[in-house]
């Protein structure tokens, strides 16, 4: 029952994060792997679906920063996202794989998740100002970008 | 203008796809896989503390949960059996390294201390072993020694055979989708666009490199053994009267084995011709020399084979032979696999193996 209750949330926030499904298999079904043989640390007077999504964005970070430091390029846009996009918000879907890793993280746990700037403090380790002020920075950029697209 | 920005990335974000069913099934066995040994581990503590103190710890909420579901059957108390692995894995000595799927995970062993279990449906160490390919999930992963990961690429399927080109430049590999099976090749580092399909419909048996490169054999779709010349980018089909079950290029030289039901053939520029006929355990190039192991009345026979097809001797072997690499002849016992006296592994007795390569 807590995989099935929480299998497709890990899932989403892995996708979310990578963009890529292959990678989002992969993540989501480690962190699963990585909770449950970890259970005996686990603090049961805490939810469990805020330590699993912990687990999952922090490998999804850290495979996204390996990919990036061996392949020494930006990371590329979010391929398996954009078939989906096809005719929906495509300059959006642009303007964010453009985002940084670390505001895009914060980005799409904020608005694809669901989370609040507090739980994605408490999932990336991060204090809220610092999250507060990546969102605000992301969407910043985000803002920038269409208006640019706009006057062009 | 950031609330419609926030409602425009709401919308965006909500249209992710959601995860495909076999995704889950695998997660939730390697899930399972991981919270038995360590339940078993602590049982009696948790038991103590259940039982006396009353506490609902989170593992009886989990194991309890898994159980009604009807995942998973954990009663606390019970002596549970733990889950096949790998108890032993020995680099042989002069190897450069070592991996086999047991049971769906991958062991590897490589000269210099790494070590690695992974869930994966197929895996190729790399010339020298300096890099292990494997196929995780809907991807192929290139590893480094270290265990770093190389780089990830995604397929549309689960990868179900690699081969490492002898110069280390690309890898040829199998994607099974649906009943499909595809034979792609990619280069070694993952370079944009190098994935190209150089069959559609394919049978799900390694393909195997030739020795300069230049051409790699395959099994088609309708059981020929097929070889691809890379450079002239031509086909053509090995003359063998049966449907093949698996293809192995020499080391040197053009010389290519071809396994089928009704015995081994040895294909070269010149002609085909029949090695050896009947059931075949294992074959393979052993020090260039074509291993055929057949099985006998008292015990297997291992025959050897010049590259231009005459014999070269035998000699008896004891346990089912599982596979032939460079310099060694691997095989089974009850729950080992052994080469000459060393054991290389030690297997659960019905435990499933297979890519097992020593390089």
């Amino acid at each position: 029952m807590l995989f099935r209750r929480y299998w497709r949330d890990a899932w989403r926030a892995a996708f979310a994060i990578t963009g890529r499904r292959a990678l989002a298999d992969d993540i989501a079904a480690d962190g699963f792997e990585r909770a449950f043989a970890a259970l005996g640390r686990f603090d049961e007077r805490r939810p469990f679906g805020p330590w699993l999504h912990r687990i999952v964005a922090n490998r999804a970070l850290d495979v996204l920063r390996a990919e990036r430091r061996l392949s020494d390029e930006e990371l590329p846009d979010l391929p398996d996202l954009a078939p989906v996009h096809a005719s929906g918000d495509r300059s959006l879907l642009a303007a964010v794989a453009e985002l940084s890793l670390e505001r895009r993280v914060v980005v799409v746990l904020r608005y694809g998740v669901g989370m609040t700037p507090a739980q994605i403090a408490d999932v990336l380790d991060l204090p809220v100002g610092t999250v507060n002020s990546r969102l605000a920075r992301g969407l910043e950029q985000l803002r920038e970008s269409l208006e640019v697209e706009h006057v062009e | 203008m950031s609330s419609e920005l926030e409602r425009r990335l709401e919308r965006l974000l909500a249209e992710a796809p959601e995860p495909d069913p076999g995704a889950g099934e695998e997660a939730l066995h390697r899930a399972l896989r991981a919270l038995q040994p360590a339940a078993s581990a602590r049982r009696g503590i948790r038991t103590a503390v259940l039982v006396f103190a009353g506490t609902a710890v989170l593992l009886a909420i989990a194991a309890g949960s898994l159980s009604a579901a009807g995942a998973l059957h954990v009663s606390f108390g019970s002596k549970e059996k733990p889950l096949p692995a790998v108890r032993q894995l020995v680099l042989p000595k002069g190897a450069s390294g070592i991996a086999a799927i047991v049971d769906g995970r991958l062991s590897v062993a490589i000269k210099g201390g790494f070590r690695l279990q992974t869930a994966a449906t197929a895996a190729a160490l790399s010339p020298h072993a300096l890099y292990i390919a494997a196929g995780i999930g809907h991807s192929l992963v290139a590893m480094a020694p270290n265990g770093r990961v190389a780089w990830t690429h995604p397929v549309r399927g689960r990868v179900v055979a690699i081969a490492w080109r002898p110069d280390g430049l690309q890898i040829a590999y199998l994607v099974r989708r649906g009943s499909r099976v595809a034979l792609h090749v990619i280069y070694g580092n993952d370079k944009p666009g190098s994935d190209r399909t150089i069959d559609r419909s394919v049978r799900a048996i390694r393909p195997s490199w030739r020795a300069d490169s230049l051409a790699l054999a395959y099994v088609g779709a309708g059981g020929g053994a097929i070889v691809y010349d890379r450079f002239h980018q031509r086909r053509h089909l090995v003359p063998v009267n049966a449907p093949v079950t698996g293809v192995a290029f020499a080391p040197q030289g053009d010389a290519l084995a071809v396994e089928t039901g009704n015995g081994v053939w040895l294909a070269r520029a010149d002609g085909t011709q029949t090695v050896t006929t009947g059931a075949v355990e294992a074959f393979g190039w052993l020090d260039n020399r074509l291993a055929v192991v057949v099985p006998g009345e008292a015990s297997a026979l291992l025959r050897l084979f010049t590259a231009a097809g005459f014999p070269r001797g035998s000699s008896a072997v004891r346990g089912v032979a599982l596979a032939v690499t460079p310099k060694l002849v691997v095989v089974r016992t009850a729950q080992s696999l052994v080469t000459g006296r060393t054991t290389l592994l030690s297997v659960p007795r019905r435990a499933s193996v297979r890519d097992l390569q020593v390089g």
